[in-house]
């Protein structure tokens, strides 16, 4: 009681010690949760105000004597002629680890019903890019658990890399097993007492999306055990433009937040159309002028200073990173639409999924054609850069092969021997979704494809093959999988001693 | 036909027009929207509303309101008159009002700036930081 008694006295005393000026204006206009306000001569772009009832606005567009306004919340309760006022703080949202296990909307308020937010600390949604003399290089690996992705498309942290494909063919996926590979690694690193191992945490930024959608992926992390690092920013398809709008930004300050603590984040936008699609709205609104298909002329720089957030500082800066994969859903495949075009030029190269590949049950339907990283394979494990450094060649000639062989003609043995190695690579990419594979794993799996231990088991049984060699070192050989992960290379020795599981598997398996 | 653009641009010109050596002067402003009703232009009465808006703005920004829950007596209007025109310039019209919700204290108004030592904006705002605390929890959707 006494601590209450205290703290109403600090309260009035700050009310009472003085009589500041304030900046005012009158709603004009308001609708399409915009509103058109006179006055506010002192506003600054992106400023929190006082819309009164409870209700802020952030003030977008600065003009002689008005200011175009967005409306966080119920615009309805908003009438001509009411007050607004400046607040002098820029949007900021709550950042820090209180945010992790937890559901919050774009202002960083809790949806999922667990109480307050444990957190002091606050970030401005719209902050400057880290510059050039606070980056490093990428050279730390983010294992995504997908072999297809860990051995030929790798991402690093601090990177952008772009997940696009049309709709249903598996982008949110990918991005949830990532989580889920991420939060089992953390898991086994925080149980193992590794203190060399930097645990990634993880921000889910979903924009425009059903209400059921975010609900099934919260389950699915909860489920997985991944939500104790994960954080979850919802801006559902029945928020406003504006908060839609605002949602991927606030991820981003949370995702900050990490890398300024020398911590490491990833950070996916799930997705950027629909994010496009949101600011295209408030743009239109707020009677900016439109350009290609609508657009206004700077949605290339809304994607641009949103991506180029995700980076990765120096020691000097703490040595943190934001990683960021950012999700595009095109249209009957057409990349060449103005966002997707925008945002691949943007990030550090695509992973592009096919409807085709989908249908023809190759889960996840990577294209490896159209797929590339410009970065990762610097962040990528030496051990994996041994055993799939040739697999992205492989797979081309595969393809090529493949079509040429369509027409029947008769084929010489390396050829036909070529073709079989493709089929089964392709066999052992398919994976099950929610069940990322351990780096260590995936490097013995592939070794032993190299190596020709699959070219006599038969294409359908490849799989069988792979989850029976997984059990057999699980159980039999945690001493080889721990020697991977610790050596991060396969030396010689480790070569030897893969080579004699492989052989004693391959005597036992029928 | 007149966009909204032009009428803008229109109006503004006109206001232009209006204020001499910095003060809006009343007899332009008469004469302005006199020639606009005679002319019958096209789009004449937006560019009269416009105006409109535009003059009240610049009346607002040169006019100091000052609101009290009481009379103020007259003493107390001259330091306040004197006290504007120092920050706002001596062109300023300094005009009083009763405002009985205010409870005490009072409130300055010059265009957008407001300067609130009003009894009912203290409450406010005490009513506002003891309610951040409960506001920072969303309702659950």
């Amino acid at each position: 009681m006494a601590d209450l008694l205290q703290e109403l006295e600090a309260q009035i005393e700050d009310i009472r010690s003085s009589i500041s000026k304030q900046n005012v204006g009158v709603i004009r206009e308001v609708g399409d949760g915009v509103a058109r306000v006179e006055g506010l001569s002192d506003a600054m772009l992106n400023e929190m105000l006082d819309l009164g009832h409870g209700v802020t606005g952030l003030a977008l567009n600065l003009e002689e004597n008005e200011v175009g306004v967005i409306v966080l919340g119920d615009y309805t309760q908003l009438e001509e002629g009411d007050e607004v006022r400046t607040t002098g703080k820029l949007l900021q949202v709550p950042v820090g680890m209180g945010l992790l296990g937890r559901a919050v909307n774009t202002l960083g308020e809790p949806v999922d019903g667990k109480g307050p937010i444990k957190s002091d600390v606050a970030y401005p949604v719209e902050k400057l890019a880290p510059g050039i003399i606070r980056r490093r290089q990428v050279n730390q690996p983010v294992q995504t658990g997908i072999m297809a992705i860990d051995a030929m498309i790798p991402i690093g942290r601090g990177q952008r890399e772009l997940i696009i494909g049309d709709r249903s063919t598996g982008k949110t996926t990918i991005c949830i097993d990532t989580i889920i590979s991420q939060a089992k690694l953390n898991r086994a690193a925080e149980a193992a007492a590794n203190k060399d191992y930097r645990p990634l945490y993880s921000i889910y930024v979903a924009i425009g999306q059903k209400q059921s959608n975010i609900a099934r992926i919260i389950s699915v992390l909860e489920e997985a055990g991944a939500m104790p690092y994960t954080i979850i920013v919802a801006s559902p398809a029945s928020d406003s433009a504006a908060n839609q709008y605002l949602a991927p930004f606030a991820g981003a300050a949370m995702g900050e937040w990490f890398m300024d603590n020398g911590m490491d984040a990833l950070i996916i936008y799930d997705d950027l159309s629909k994010h496009a699609v949101a600011y295209r709205q408030v743009s239109l609104v707020l009677k900016r002028p439109s350009g290609r298909e609508a657009y206004p002329g700077d949605v290339f720089y809304l994607h641009s200073r949103l991506l180029e957030r995700a980076a990765r500082v120096g020691e000097k800066y703490g040595n943190g990173s934001v990683t960021a994969l950012p999700i595009i859903e095109t249209q009957a495949g057409d990349v060449s639409a103005y966002i997707p075009t925008n945002v691949i030029s943007i990030t550090d190269g695509q992973i592009y999924l096919e409807t085709d590949l989908f249908y023809q049950g190759m889960r996840p339907a990577i294209s490896v054609g159209l797929s590339v990283s410009r970065v990762g394979s610097a962040a990528q494990l030496k051990a994996m850069k041994q055993v799939a450094g040739q697999l992205k060649g492989d797979l081309a000639q595969f393809r090529e092969l493949a079509a040429f062989a369509q027409f029947g003609s008769e084929l010489d043995a390396k050829t036909q021997a070529q073709i079989d190695r493709g089929k089964r690579i392709m066999e052992l990419f398919k994976q099950a979704q929610y069940n990322p594979i351990p780096v260590e794993i995936q490097v013995v799996v592939l070794w032993t494809i190299q190596n020709g231990y699959l070219d006599d088991v038969p294409v359908e049984r490849v799989k069988e093959f792979q989850r029976k060699l997984t059990e057999a070192l699980s159980t039999r050989k945690p001493d080889l999988l721990q020697k991977i992960v610790m050596e991060k290379s396969l030396s010689p020795e480790l070569t030897v001693e893969v080579k004699a599981a492989a052989d004693r598997f391959k005597e036992t398996w029928r | 036909m007149n966009t909204p653009r032009q009428i803008r641009r229109q109006a503004k010109r006109l206001l232009h027009w209006c204020t001499m050596g910095g003060q809006l002067s009343e007899e332009r402003v008469r004469l302005a929207v006199q020639r606009i009703r005679e002319s019958h232009r096209r789009g004449y009465l937006s560019l009269l509303v416009e105006f409109q808006r535009l003059v009240k703005l610049e009346i607002a920004a040169r006019t100091a309101a000052v609101e009290s829950a009481f009379v103020l007596p007259d003493d107390l209007r001259t330091r306040t008159r004197e006290s504007v025109e120092k920050v706002y310039g001596p062109r300023t019209i300094t005009k009083f009002r009763e405002r009985p919700d205010l409870i005490g204290g009072m409130r300055i108004q010059v265009g957008c700036d407001v300067y609130d030592g009003s009894v009912r904006s203290r409450l406010a705002l005490l009513e506002h930081s003891l309610a951040i605390a409960s506001t920072r929890e969303a309702v659950p959707r």
